[in-house]
């Protein structure tokens, strides 16, 4: 049985604009010990759904949850507040992406982590300070005896980081999300960074879901990544299998915005052009196909489910699905094509992208535009409905992704 | 018989040389002198209520001096008249006729009019910590004290300098011996003057300068400047206030926040005419608020209100629709008036101030007052309750000069005297109608306090009315007087907030100082027009000297008319006070201070 | 911080010199009434008037009283004496001050126990009936002038003159004796004069510790102590309302300040016989010494508080320091 089952989250806010679908029928499964990745732009849905994993979201009135989440074979979502508080900093733990506002600045970090022990187990100050120190040393905090009476402030952000991570871990999670940890963070202290969450994973046996925009971070730490757009995952596989046959126009086109030392010298960067979308009024049909080099016309009437990828079973022992509607042949032929290092309207140079033909398992039910309210201006380009355009109440998270 | 001459003079003068009561606009002290004035204005009787009981006096201000020899306005008066006895003072019946009160009888004068001799009762004692029996060498030393620069009086020097051995300049050197005041012994004192007045400074004899004050005892305080005797006063009255019986230091003073006003406990009821009905009375500082203060004395308990004026209008036609029997009304014994400047143009035009006279409009001056109930409209200077009122026509004084006629205003009047002024002198600013086209604006000082900053707004819009613009500056009070209105080199064109109250029951106290060209000073002026006409001066001149009675009463009423004559000033209301008290309260008013009489007032 | 305090409390003494210059400069230039014929009563002689000056010291100019005033108030503490009764202008001050102080320290006490309930359950109650009655409350309360309050309150509640005789009214505080000494007869003549001076700081409290508190509840380590399983009512006080009140003490510090110089307009309603008071009735009278006095006093007291509220504020916040 997973540790973790999400089937069909949907989670919804009630703004003054309009409905925010900010996570739109995702699903995913993490096995004990096993590390998954979360990738994708601002807007698309991860930070919430993994705020809603820890029952943050209950605290915004203005949300409305719907589907399944399975911890460890309890239903969270059917689970009272008082059960989910009890599992919150004791079987599941998160840490974010900022650990100096993270950190209470009025107390001190030994006070923050001893307080974090103490509402879950009974013990004495003392026992809970002699763990406290243990754990800051474990992350690799010099002098934690004397650093307990530290402030935050006081902290390096590196530093802050790890006392993050101890707090977290304070009580031996058997799951650990870890949402942007190493964004707010120059690259040496986060190659230090992700070192010590693989090590503590190792040693802890915790399992990890690792949120980010940076697939750079997710290719060291992780064995199965979900690309997340829109609300929705739209590809999901093991690690090698994503970044050696990914099968969606959008991981593609995450990949080619990215330099590699594989791809060829003198390749351009591309980025992906336009911006996310609103999630208020989605896009008909393929949420991504305004954006898609390959859009056909019956992308824009036919909203895609995630179905199994033609080489299922090539990640090694992971599954291997997509959200996309062309045909499978077509997908791995435009992949090879980019690999290559040529760009997008090269490659539809002698690719051929069918009219009509589509992925038969990807079509799910064939929806109306998927508009439903339309209000004035919202969707257009740098209106306010646009990712930013979480409601006040959504968790702070979501809105904190800077986008690039 | 020369005594009962001099008796009669004594008496009829009523107060020469009284206390002085202040001339204001703000503060209103009701009173009056009996004589045969149709008005009421005292009491003619008095309620007899039981002994004991404890009053509260709710006052706005403090009394300015507890000394005896300082004290001048009518609130300290108050006290000192139930706390301290002088040689002559009045019963509130009676304000015309003083009755003897450490005195044993009438001041014998001599022939030569040059020496006054006062028997003193014997056995009257003064409160802890002096303890001892007055003897007259107290009074003496009073009259010493009173001329020396640590007790500057106010009246010591004005009235009393012609005893012999006074200093030349009073108020300026310490205190010395007056070789004028003899006390052969312990219950006589005689005064030796240098010129034959003696007429006039025995009435003096009921100013509180008569107190008596224990050398012993207060010497010590007499030697800083000013003198600390006023925290140390000593008493003999049916009532002290609260003191420690040790040093005498008075502990029931707080200055501005109360007074406590206990019995003397050395007092001797048969050598008193005042029945001290009261045990105590507590007076309550801080006031200012005269809605709430007549308020909680109209629904309260044993309290009375208020040293400030009456009780704002609405409270007061309240009070005299549902508790009639606690409000009491005493003719302020005064006249409240707008004064022109006759040195500054355009006031410096006789028929200019005639037209503006003519225009005003003064009942609606006395509607901000409260209208009718609060006093009569005044057509000249002589308010009722003076001697000379009826002389001078009444309430019709002054009548027979067209501008005064009318007490809403006269349009043709007014428009006639303007074109005369113009007819005059063709080059002042007046147009065919009579209205004034001047640009100039006219300085005005008014005050800040209502009701008088109504009377004066109202009075700016009928200036207004007739063209002309004034600079209307809003000043407080005490400022009005002393840096404004009575200080001539500050050029105030109109003074709408004057007013001139009772110095004594005397027409010349109303007239004199207030009009007579040679009592024009450069500060403390109250001579506001400053009127300075030969034939009035002249005039004044004889008639001070005039023996009492009808002719003196024709002679200032004469005046009275030739000062009219000069349009000086807008006279328009003899004015009432209204004081309210609980309705378990007996309340006395002394006709001759106008205040509240703690000696005769009582608990129901 | 040692250097600090003192570094401040050095410029105090530099900026009381300062404002005793200007008072000094404010009564010799504004048209005030003059003191030696207020004491001189009317028609007085100029040889009279001219005493009074002498022995009022007000016959030297301007600078040469104000070298002598503060050569007196530096070596000697004497703040002079009175114009109007010659009585010393410290006793007074001394005397009137726990009237001041009761009143002011009384009515922040209240302020405090009702506005920041209030703020805080206003703001975890957002958009809720409570919340709307809440803030449509303290709207009121604002709007309303402390005198007329005062008034109100009077006519309606005070045991001589109101509707529902319930607490004692104006004229109450009794004229010797303070909160210590007769606490039997001052403490319930304040009762009223608390809530209406209290009135409108509770409300502009109740209102700022909302918004601070709804701000300081969408911070992010409002969202770790969530995440880490803490109950909500520590969530919100030891780490919400925690860091929303630290501002509260600072303009608590500086709201006492301006009060300690006296609440003028409630002493007057209700007749307490404070510090706000003698400086009104000094300034109407132009008694320099005592209005020096007050004016000097009201300005200490707000310097000092100011001090006092950074020092605290150092040990509430760790972040700040000196």
């Amino acid at each position: 049985m997973a540790l973790l089952e999400v089937t069909d989250l949907k989670v919804h806010f009630k703004t003054d604009d309009g409905i925010v679908k900010a996570v739109d029928g995702v699903s995913y499964t993490v096995e004990s010990g096993q590390a998954m990745g979360i990738v994708g732009e601002s807007g698309s849905g991860k930070s919430v759904s993994s705020l809603t994993v820890m029952g943050l979201t209950r605290f915004s009135s203005n949300a409305m949850i719907s589907g399944s989440i399975r911890f460890d074979g309890r239903d969270l979502l059917a689970a009272s507040d008082e059960d989910m508080r009890k599992l919150r900093g004791n079987d599941m733990a998160m840490i974010f992406q900022d650990p100096l506002s993270s950190l209470h600045p009025f107390y001190k970090i030994g006070d923050q982590l001893v307080e974090a022990i103490r509402a879950h187990r009974d013990v004495s100050k003392a026992q809970a300070l002699d763990r406290t120190v243990e754990m800051l040393g474990l992350v690799g905090i010099p002098e934690p005896r004397r650093r307990v009476d530290s402030y935050p402030h006081e902290f390096s952000g590196g530093m802050r980081q790890r006392v993050m991570i101890a707090m977290a871990l304070i009580n031996d999670p058997k799951l650990l999300i870890a949402d942007e940890p190493t964004t707010a963070l120059d690259v040496t202290v986060q190659a230090q960074i992700l070192d010590l969450i693989q090590r503590l994973q190792r040693e802890l046996d915790t399992a990890i879901v690792m949120i980010t925009h940076d697939l750079g971070v997710v290719a060291e730490v992780t064995d199965e990544i979900a690309v997340m757009y829109a609300g929705r995952v739209v590809e999901y596989a093991g690690k090698d299998t994503i970044f050696a046959a990914p099968e969606h126009p959008y991981t593609w086109g995450l990949l080619k915005s990215i330099p590699r030392l594989d791809s060829p010298r003198g390749e351009e960067l591309v980025p992906i052009p336009g911006r996310p979308p609103s999630l208020i009024i989605k896009p008909s049909g393929c949420a991504f196909h305004p954006r898609c080099p390959y859009v056909r016309e019956a992308h824009t009437k036919i909203d895609p489910q995630l179905a199994p990828a033609a080489d299922a079973g090539n990640g090694g022992g992971h599954k291997h699905e997509v959200a996309c509607l062309l045909p499978a042949q077509t997908r791995r032929a435009l992949w090879a094509a980019l690999r290559t290092g040529e760009v997008p309207e090269q490659v539809l140079e002698h690719v051929d992208v069918p009219e009509t033909a589509v992925d038969k398992e990807a079509v799910g039910e064939v929806l109306a535009p998927a508009g439903t309210e339309v209000a004035e201006g919202v969707v257009a380009e740098g209106s306010a409905a646009e990712p930013a355009p979480e409601p006040a109440t959504a968790p702070a998270g979501e809105t904190e992704e800077t986008p690039s | 018989m020369r005594r009962s001459v001099r008796w009669t003079l004594f008496v009829s003068v009523v107060t020469a040389l009284a206390m002085f009561v202040a001339a204001c606009g703000g503060s209103d002290n009701g009173g009056g002198g009996g004589g045969g004035s149709k008005t009421a204005a005292v009491q003619t009787k008095i309620a007899q209520g039981k002994k004991g009981g404890n009053l509260t006096y709710l006052a706005a201000g403090d009394v300015d001096y507890l000394d005896t020899g300082q004290t001048y306005y009518t609130f300290g008066y108050m006290v000192a008249y139930a706390t301290n006895r002088m040689l002559y003072s009045f019963k509130p019946t009676d304000s015309i006729h003083p009755v003897p009160d450490l005195a044993t009888g009438p001041p014998e004068i001599s022939a030569d009019n040059k020496t006054i001799t006062v028997h003193i009762k014997p056995g009257i004692k003064y409160a802890p910590p002096v303890n001892r029996v007055v003897t007259t060498k107290d009074i003496k030393y009073a009259f010493e004290r009173a001329f020396s620069k640590e007790v500057p009086s106010g009246y010591a020097g004005a009235y009393f300098s012609s005893i012999a051995g006074t200093p030349d300049k009073p108020n300026s050197g310490d205190v010395k011996p007056i070789s004028g005041i003899e006390t052969p012994d312990d219950t006589t004192i005689v005064f030796k003057l240098k010129t034959a007045e003696a007429p006039l400074v025995s009435q003096a004899l009921v100013m509180p300068i008569t107190t008596p004050v224990p050398e012993e005892y207060a010497s010590k305080f007499d030697k800083s400047t000013p003198s600390k005797f006023d925290q140390y006063q000593s008493f003999t009255g049916p009532y002290m206030v609260k003191n420690d019986p040790t040093t005498g230091k008075v502990t029931g003073r707080v200055p501005g926040k109360s007074i406590e006003i206990v019995r003397n406990p050395n007092w001797d009821a048969k050598t008193d005419y005042r029945p001290a009905y009261l045990d105590s009375i507590k007076i309550e500082e801080g006031n200012d608020d005269l809605a709430t203060a007549s308020r909680r004395a109209l629904n309260g308990q044993s309290t009375v209100c208020c040293d400030a004026g009456s009780p704002p209008a609405q409270v007061l036609k309240q009070a005299l629709a549902r508790q009639k029997n606690q409000v009491i009304f005493v003719a302020s014994g005064g006249t409240r008036y707008i004064a022109f400047d006759t040195k500054v143009k355009p006031f410096d035009n006789i028929n200019i101030r005639k037209a503006i006279i003519a225009a005003s409009n003064r009942n609606a001056l006395r509607l901000t007052r409260g209208g009718a109930i609060l006093g009569d409209i005044a057509t000249g200077w002589i308010p009722p309750g003076i001697p000379g009122f009826e002389e001078a026509g009444g309430l019709k004084q002054n009548t027979d000069l067209d501008y005064l006629a009318n007490p809403n205003g006269d349009p043709a009047v007014s428009k006639k005297y303007m074109l005369a002024a113009k007819k005059d002198d063709p080059s002042l600013p007046i147009d065919a109608n009579g209205k004034w086209s001047g640009g100039e604006k006219i300085l005005t000082i008014a005050t800040n306090a209502d009701p008088g900053k109504k009377t004066a707004e109202v009075f700016q819009g009928q200036m207004q009315d007739l063209g002309f613009k004034l600079n209307f500056r809003i000043v407080p009070q005490d400022t009005l007087y002393t840096k404004f209105c009575g200080v001539p080199k500050q050029n105030v064109a109109i003074c709408p907030n004057v007013g001139w109250f009772k110095d004594f029951a005397d027409p010349q106290s109303m007239l004199d100082a207030t009009f007579n060209g040679k009592n024009i000073l450069q500060q403390g002026n109250v001579n506001w027009p400053q009127l300075n006409d030969p034939q009035i001066n002249s005039a004044m001149k004889a008639a001070s000297t005039t023996p009492v009675g009808t002719e003196r009463n024709q002679a200032w009423a004469k005046i009275g008319h030739m000062i009219a004559e000069q349009a000086p000033a807008i006279p328009w209301i003899w004015d009432k006070t209204a004081s309210v008290g609980s309705a378990n309260v007996n309340q006395v008013v002394n006709g001759y201070d106008t205040a509240h009489d703690l000696n005769f007032t009582s608990i129901k | 911080m040692l250097p600090f305090i003192i570094r401040r409390l050095l410029w105090m003494v530099v900026l009381l010199l300062v404002i005793s210059f200007l008072t000094y400069i404010i009564f010799y230039t504004l048209p005030a009434a003059d003191p030696a014929a207020l004491r001189a009563g009317r028609q007085p002689t100029p040889e009279l008037l001219a005493s009074i000056k002498k022995s009022l010291g007000l016959d030297k100019p301007w600078y040469i009283q104000y070298l002598k005033y503060l050569q007196r108030l530096v070596f000697h503490f004497d703040f002079g004496y009175s114009y109007q009764n010659q009585v010393s202008v410290k006793s007074q001050i001394f005397d009137r001050l726990p009237a001041t102080a009761a009143l002011a320290v009384g009515a922040a006490i209240v302020w405090l126990l009702i506005g920041i309930p209030v703020g805080i359950i206003s703001a975890i109650k957002r958009g809720t009936w409570m919340d709307r009655i809440a803030m449509g409350g303290a709207l009121v309360a604002i709007s309303a002038p402390v005198y007329w309050l005062g008034l109100v309150s009077l006519y309606l509640f005070s045991k001589d003159l109101g509707k529902i005789p319930l607490f004692e009214g104006q004229g109450a505080y009794p004229s010797s004796g303070n909160i210590f000494t007769k606490p039997g007869e001052v403490i319930p003549a304040l009762i009223m004069p608390w809530f209406v001076l209290a009135a409108s700081f509770a409300a502009i409290y109740a209102r700022f510790l909302r918004g601070n508190l709804l701000e300081t509840m969408s911070e992010d380590y409002i969202r770790t102590a969530r995440s880490k399983g803490l109950r909500e009512r520590t969530v919100v006080f030891k780490h919400g309302v925690r860091s929303a009140i630290t501002p509260i003490v600072t303009i608590l510090g500086l709201d006492l300040g301006i009060l300690l110089g006296g609440a003028i307009l409630t002493e007057t309603v209700f007749n307490i016989p404070g510090v706000g008071r003698l400086a009104f009735d000094a300034i109407q009278k132009s008694d320099l010494p005592t209005v020096q006095g007050t004016v000097l006093m009201g300005a200490f007291f707000i310097i000092i508080l100011n001090l006092v509220v950074d020092v605290v504020y150092a040990f509430l916040d760790p972040r700040v320091r000196y």
